[in-house]
């Protein structure tokens, strides 16, 4: 899958997609990231043929964007899972099945994989959110696709459902399968995504694998005194970098050498309380990256 | 009682009750506004055909398997059509099975209108149902949704025309806006088929010859079925 100058503008001054290149490569989890209102849906809509961009094109597996034989091989769930609420789920993933031209008894198969097959009689109208998720999953799943598109697929479900929902999506593209993954959990995206794009105003800020945007390995100490330690730290080698943040040191340098730099400050006369690895946490990128706008 | 009013009360009720024998079942079903009626109950249809999916939001989960725009807009008026020519097939057997009871109840003869005759019957409800469907789903996509649709069609069909048909104004220019209206353009076509009243009743003659009406109509079923597959191709689903 890939965008090439992707935009899509509402008006002359609303831009929801601004000029998004983005490859998602074959058999890949790849995780689309995002605050609120940056564009991740839209982008997900224009992949799927229901908006039309502005500007830019866009390929998925190798057809535009809706085309019949392209949308045959993708599976979707794109925000809230929608369906006809007076339908049984069973008969709603029955409609579905008739409209992707895919065999009845997929439909079965759908239901067992995100086990919802012992309420499949209910009436829609009367599932819980989780169900409602599990059942746009089941929809997604229908055709055995070779790209599956889940936007926000845990909204709702409990810490299990989520658990669940985690477990099924690695699951998913642990073989040929692609998972395009939208999501604001970046706990959930960090475990399961093998790449990540992260977007904000509509625009590609960063791109990687979590690995990567985690950027530069390091150690973070507290010491006192603290503004000499940094001033030691600094100078000593293997350390490219010695900031003080929030009360700590925080060092650029290879965390083998933790030992080493613990012994070089104690013996300047620095009081060491802590030494350890400093690792972002994924979140600490994104906030990094999205200047701390709502997730 | 006079005899003379009493000879025209006779005349009357007997003039009623072979409007009702089956040699008048299609002037009964078109004069008894039938297909007035069914006219906005054909818009309010074709409005939930269409604008359903928006409301529920199925539209995106509809066209993310597999069908085209198109072909989603074409099953669904195809759903639409046949469910409107079962209504008019419903409403002429109803009319037959009563003209036929009538007949058997007056100890009356049973002349049936011609085969030919009853053809173009079915053609015209059909149209005219199909008109009126085809505007509520033109106007179903157009509003995204069934509330708005539905009461602009019927504010339309039921207080637009009747205003337009009874205001009393002269002149070429509106009696042009009169009969391109859809309401006109129905009762043209209805009562190309006779009327089940005695005459000088008071019925308004129809401004439209039955040949244009069928024109009109068929032009103005054409145009709502193609501004709701513009609307549906070009539009965001959002």
């Amino acid at each position: 899958m890939e965008t090439r100058g992707l935009t899509k503008r509402y008006g002359r001054r609303i831009t929801a997609v601004d000029n998004l290149d983005l490859a998602v490569r074959r058999g890949e989890v790849y995780g689309f990231l995002g605050p609120n209102g940056a564009g991740k849906t839209t982008t997900l809509r224009m992949l799927l043929g229901l908006i039309r961009p502005s500007s830019g094109r866009a390929r998925v597996l190798g057809e535009r964007p809706g085309a019949p034989d392209g949308l045959a091989r993708i599976g979707a769930l794109v925000e809230s899972p929608a369906f006809y609420p007076y339908l049984s789920g069973k008969d709603n993933l029955r409609v579905m099945a008739r409209y992707a031209d895919v065999p009845w008894w997929r439909v079965d198969e759908a239901l067992m994989e995100v086990e919802l097959q012992g309420r499949a009689k209910d009436k829609f109208r009367k599932y819980s959110l989780g169900m409602k998720q599990r059942l746009g999953v089941a929809a997604a799943l229908l055709k055995d696709p070779e790209l599956l598109i889940l936007d926000e697929p845990t909204n709702g479900l409990d810490p299990k459902g989520m658990a669940d929902m985690r477990a099924l999506i690695r699951e998913l593209g642990s073989g040929e399968r692609t998972v395009l993954l939208s999501s604001h959990l970046l706990g959930e995206v960090e475990q399961i995504c093998d790449r990540v794009g992260v977007v904000r105003k509509g625009r590609l800020v960063a791109e990687g694998t979590v690995a990567e945007l985690r950027g530069r390995e390091g150690l973070l100490v507290r010491a006192e005194p603290l503004e000499e330690a940094s001033y030691i730290a600094a100078r000593l080698e293997g350390v490219e970098e010695a900031t003080v943040v929030d009360g700590t040191l925080r060092l650029v340098a290879d965390p083998e050498r933790s030992a080493e730099i613990n012994a070089k400050l104690v013996s300047a006369g620095i009081r060491v309380s802590e030494l350890r690895p400093a690792e972002q946490s994924l979140e600490e990128v994104f906030l990094e990256l999205t200047g701390r706008e709502t997730v | 009682m006079p005899p003379e009013v009493r000879a025209q009360e006779e005349a009357f009720a007997e003039q009623q009750l072979n409007a009702l024998l089956p040699e008048s079942l299609l002037s009964n079903l078109f004069g008894s506004g039938v297909f007035g009626i069914g006219g906005a109950i054909a818009l309010i249809f074709g409005a939930l055909a269409a604008g359903s999916e928006y409301g529920w939001g199925t539209l995106k989960s509809v066209l993310s398997q597999r069908p085209g725009r198109l072909g989603v807009l074409l099953g669904k008026l195809a759903a639409l059509g046949l469910f409107l020519l079962l209504f008019v097939l419903l409403a002429l057997s109803a009319a037959a099975l009563g003209s036929f009871a009538v007949a058997r109840l007056e100890e009356a003869a049973v002349d049936w209108p011609s085969v030919g005759e009853l053809f173009r019957g079915f053609g015209a409800g059909a149209l005219i149902l199909l008109v009126w469907g085809s505007l509520g789903f033109a106007l179903a996509v157009l509003f995204r949704g069934t509330a708005l649709a539905i009461g602009l069609g019927l504010a339309y069909a039921l207080a637009v025309e009747n205003i337009l048909a009874t205001l009393p104004i002269e002149g070429d220019t509106f009696e042009r806006i009169r009969k391109a209206t859809l309401g006109e353009n129905t009762l043209g076509l209805s009562n190309s088929f006779g009327s089940p009243f005695p005459e000088g009743f008071g019925v308004p003659e129809p401004l439209v010859e039955p040949e244009r009406a069928v024109l009109v109509l068929s032009a103005y079923a054409v145009g709502f079925v193609l501004l709701a597959a513009l609307l549906l191709w070009r539009r965001d689903v959002t």
